[in-house]
């Protein structure tokens, strides 16, 4: 579903330059679920937000099912972006002014669903995620692990062909970030397509597939064999 | 300590340089107006005020109460009146009459002085009238220079332009009409520019030719008499004397208006628009309000600028508030620190607005002619004044802020927790919504004000203003003889169209009313407005006749033309059926051979007069010549030269009569310009407020915007949603303007007789003028917010 080939990205100081991705190849297939790690500063964020068209990288290519999305336009990338990606945050970014539900309904806007149809999607997703009690509240009223699971269903609700995820246990518990895991997992065996950064490599376990990144290069592959055997 | 906030305050102001100078700039601008209309307001209510009885004097007025409801109002009293007045009154202390005229006043040559001569405003005053007034006095004194005939006061401007220094003045002669000899025997200070009385060239009253006339049926505009109130009389003691006074000498009963007479405070002349004065300068209570209400509105758009962004900007001081309450600070000590804050912003703000309004007092004097000088710091009041303004927004701008911040939990302040919406979002919404309310009203009032004016200046007035040049006559027996001859030469002029005699224009502020009779021998119930005109009158003015003629050629009154307004005020319908009827009023008979069209014979702020025009050669004031546009200025030149030779005793005066209509709106104009000024100020205030807050707005949502942004947001419906709340606020702020707004513009209007018709567009206007600036204030800044990069913002908390 995903190739990317020669990705490069520099970032730019005044006065020093970093190569944050340094000829990445990559290649994801539908229905995986992908791992992404390494130590800070490697380049695993920078990728996962170039995947996700957050930011655009100097050079190579990026193939989503045969389309090339580099060269695409800010509002090509926009609409691009919200019919077929989820995000999920580390730090949730809730809108803190928003209820539970409104956060969740947000994306469905931007795609222009009709309000009948969105209402019914919200709920469905609200009901899978077992926070239905809490569709009214503030996300501040929330848990850090309940905070999560709203964050996940407004990632899922458009029903985006692939999620990104960057450190979701990063600020929770481990209880609650073992619930978030099983809930990524639970979706991808689905059909969901993962990729996710982490530093944890008890939640890169969860995945089929481990990528190392260490200065901005792939430095080894790694098939999670319990995972892969389950996803044959 | 104090070193040590007053270190913090200014780390901050500087840290926050954006923020910074829109309060600063903001507050200046607005501290700016607010000083330069207090110069301005303060100049107006100082008028007269200088002379030590001020409180007592008082001017005799005149008015008539017409059957119909009218009422006139006059200045002046009939002659007789000062005398009786002395006589009749144990009330008042002193008594004095001061009579305005005009004439060529000529100082003869003197060693190393060539000769003066000069049409000047002259005065003949009892010398009792500068025992009332106080003047200084540099040479002579009130109870000797004034008693004598052929005596004359002096100012020391008028002594120095007639004979070089003052000093030399006293003992010399000064020759009025080129026929009467006059002594210097006195020399007055000048008078200030806020004063009513411009005396100059003051005769005795005993040299005035109709001193001594009986007669209480005439009364003119120049013929003023004051009186000193004794010490400790109420006003209320003197309703019973006066009406016994009317009973005695205003009895006439076939009178067709209802006279009265009544005291003026001394302190009201130049505030009553009713009655005028000598200096023609006046500054209705009204028009004084308003622009105070104007400063008030800018200081408090400035205000609500300075809470709105620092209460909005409390938050990034929460964690010093935190601390600072760990270290044992009390409240009160921060609640002083942060006002402290305000006070530091207001002063370097209120330095800025001195230079400011240092900077634009030229042009304030420009809008009034340049005769009138305003001085920044001439007068100590202003330094109170700074200093109230200093105190009073340094509380109004800071308390609210400092209430809030000092308020913190320290708790939660440390970690910098402090919700976002701490500084009372609620708030600092009313207050948007009240400064764009303010905004609104002013461009309403601009609109309509502008409206108003172009309409005045466009309305047709029912006769040729443009380039008709009006030339004063020489009152004296032997001039009127050459009056043919001139009019004779003037016609040989190349460039001269029409020439007529006329006591006045169609319209001027120079009017005589007088009472008449119409096809029968009873009075009228009205009276009618009177001008001598001759048979050229109608045609050099293009005024256009319904029916009949033009009045005949003639030196007195044969024939009458009247207007439309006099013919229905007598309910005859057809102009046809005056013509014929027989008219007597000053004392001449006739038939009216004419009905003219109505024109303003006044300004527009009154209803046309019934009208009645005769010829009348002793009351021919000044010639009218409607000229050929191609060569003004070389036809003028050549009516100059004809005057200087027909009449060389005397001084050429000529007045273009559209230049002269401007005069009437002067007030009108100024207050239309201040209203325009302030008004921009006021737009320009509220929306740096508007852009400061949006910024702040921007900046607290960055993690908003770019997780709508992630989530599919276009840029384009981010600045929707950021514009959305800001456009409901100037909805809301327009519609509480527009009843205020309807109000104030619907009572100015009240004001003219004529008028435009108040129609919804100004308000609309309004709103949309408020509404696209804010789009674009807002667009501006959160095209920059919805631009921004994403990942930072989602990333650095």
């Amino acid at each position: 579903m995903i190739k990317i080939e020669n990705l490069e990205k520099v970032y730019k100081t005044e006065e020093i330059e970093t190569t944050a991705l340094n000829g990445i190849n990559l290649h994801v297939k539908e229905g995986e679920f992908v791992s992404i790690m390494g130590p800070s500063g490697c380049g695993k964020s920078t990728l996962l937000n170039v995947m996700g068209l957050l930011d655009k990288p100097e050079s190579g290519s990026y193939k989503f099912i045969e389309t090339e999305l580099l060269t695409l336009n800010d509002r090509e990338r926009s609409n691009f972006r919200k019919r077929n990606m989820g995000f999920v945050f580390q730090n949730f970014n809730l809108i803190d002014e928003l209820t539970v539900f409104e956060n969740i309904e947000l994306p469905l806007i931007y795609n222009k669903v009709p309000a009948g149809e969105r209402k019914k999607l919200v709920n469905e997703i609200i009901g899978r995620m077992n926070i239905v009690n809490r569709s009214g509240h503030f996300p501040q009223q929330l848990s850090g692990g309940q905070q999560q699971r709203v964050a996940v269903a407004r990632a899922l609700v458009t029903k985006p062909k692939l999620v990104l995820a960057d450190e979701p246990t990063g600020n929770l518990d481990s209880t609650h970030g073992n619930e978030v895991m099983e809930l990524l997992c639970e979706l991808n065996e689905t059909g969901t397509t993962i990729v996710m950064v982490t530093h944890s490599s008890h939640d890169a376990s969860f995945s089929n597939r481990i990528i190392n990144l260490k200065d901005g290069h792939v430095i080894s592959e790694k098939i999670n064999k319990g995972r892969t055997e389950e996803l044959i | 300590m104090f070193k040590l906030n007053l270190k913090i305050a200014l780390r901050n102001l500087w840290k926050y340089k954006g923020y910074t100078s829109i309060n600063v700039f903001g507050l200046a601008i607005g501290l700016a107006s607010c000083i330069l209309i207090f110069i301005f307001v303060r100049y107006q209510l100082s008028f007269d005020k200088d002379y030590a009885n001020g409180d007592r004097i008082y001017r005799m007025v005149t008015s008539w109460k017409y059957a119909d409801g009218n009422e006139f109002y006059s200045q002046g009293v009939p002659l007789p009146l000062p005398a009786a007045v002395r006589n009749d009154f144990s009330q008042f202390e002193k008594v004095a009459a001061i009579q305005q005229s005009s004439g060529i006043v000529k100082a003869k040559a003197l060693p190393g002085k060539a000769e003066v001569k000069k049409s000047e405003s002259i005065y003949y005053a009892e010398p009792s009238f500068f025992e009332i007034f106080d003047y200084k006095w540099l040479a002579g004194n009130p109870n000797q220079s004034l008693t004598a005939p052929n005596t004359v006061v002096l100012s020391e401007k008028a002594a120095n332009t007639y004979f070089g220094d003052w000093r030399k003045a006293i003992g010399n002669t000064l020759i009025l009409d080129n026929k009467t000899d006059f002594k210097v025997t006195g020399i007055i200070k000048d008078n200030p520019q806020n004063s009513s009385f411009p005396l100059e060239i003051i005769f005795s009253y005993v040299s005035f030719n109709s001193k001594n006339s009986k007669d209480w049926g005439s009364v003119s505009s120049s013929w003023e008499c004051y009186v000193l109130l004794k010490k400790g009389v109420l006003l209320s003691e003197l309703d019973k004397p006066i009406q016994q006074f009317l009973n005695k000498y205003e009895n006439d009963k076939d009178a067709s208006g209802k006279v009265g007479h009544t005291v003026q405070p001394l302190k009201t002349i130049h505030h009553n628009d009713n009655y005028g004065n000598f200096a023609n300068k006046y500054m209705p209570y009204k028009q004084i309000i308003g622009l105070v209400i104007i400063g008030l509105f800018l200081l408090l758009t400035a205000c609500i600028n300075f809470i709105n962004l620092a209460t909005a900007q409390a938050i990034s001081r929460s964690k010093e508030v935190g601390v600072r309450k760990v270290m044992g600070s009390r409240r009160k000590q921060l609640i002083w620190q942060f006002l402290s804050e305000t006070a530091l912003i207001t002063f370097i703000a209120l330095l800025l607005a001195c230079v400011l309004s240092e900077l634009t007092l030229p042009k304030m004097e420009n809008l009034f002619g340049g005769d009138v000088t305003f001085s920044l710091f001439g007068h100590p009041i202003i330094f109170v004044f700074l200093l109230v303004m200093l105190v009073v927004v340094s509380f109004l701008a800071g308390l609210y802020p400092a209430l809030i911040m000092s308020g913190f939990s320290p708790a939660l302040a440390i970690k910098n927790k402090v919700t976002a919406n701490a500084g009372g979002v609620g708030l600092r919404k009313t207050l948007v919504v009240v400064q764009f309310a303010i905004t609104a009203i002013l461009i309403i009032g601009t609109l309509v004000v502008i409206k108003q004016m172009s309409f005045i200046r466009n309305k047709s007035l029912g006769f040729d203003t443009q380039a008709i040049s009006l030339v004063s006559l020489p009152q004296d027996s032997l001039s009127k003889l050459k009056y043919n001859g001139f009019k004779e030469r003037l016609s040989g002029i190349k460039g001269v169209k029409n020439i007529s005699f006329c006591s006045a224009a169609p319209s001027s502020d120079s009017n005589n009313e007088t009472s008449f009779t119409y096809n029968s021998s009873k009075r009228v119930d009205f009276q009618a407005n009177v001008k001598a005109v001759d048979e050229a009158y109608f045609k050099t003015f293009g005024l256009q006749l319904i029916a009949g003629r033009p009045i005949a050629k003639s030196d007195t009154i044969k024939e009458f033309v009247v207007n439309e307004t006099l013919i229905k005020k007598l309910n005859v319908k057809n102009p046809n059926e005056a013509i014929g009827k027989i008219m007597t009023l000053w004392g001449g008979k006739g038939p009216i051979v004419g009905v003219v069209k109505d024109f303003n014979n006044y300004s527009l702020h009154e209803k046309i007069a019934p009208m009645a025009m005769f010829s009348r050669k002793s009351n021919y004031r000044g010639i009218a010549i409607k000229l050929d546009v191609a060569d003004i200025g070389n036809t003028m030149k050549q009516v100059e030269s004809t005057f200087n030779t027909m009449f060389p005793d005397y001084v050429y005066e000529n007045e273009f009569f559209d230049e002269n209509l401007k005069g009437f709106y002067e007030t009108e104009q100024i207050m239309g310009t201040l209203f325009k000024v302030f008004a921009s100020v006021v737009i320009f205030i509220s929306f740096i407020g508007l852009f400061g807050l949006i910024s702040f707005v921007a900046t607290q949502r960055t993690k908003e915007i770019a997780i709508r942004k992630v989530l599919g947001a276009s840029n384009l419906e981010l600045i929707k949603m950021l514009n959305n709340s800001f456009l409901w606020m100037v909805l809301i702020a327009n519609m509480v303007a527009w009843p205020v707004a309807y109000i104030f513009v619907k009572n100015w209007l009240a004001g003219f007789e004529y008028r435009i018709d108040l129609s919804i567009w100004p308000f609309i206007f309004a709103m949309l003028i408020s509404m696209s600036i804010t789009i674009i204030t807002v667009t501006l800044r959160s095209y920059r917010a919805a631009k921004a990069n994403t990942i930072d913002a989602l990333k650095y908390e």
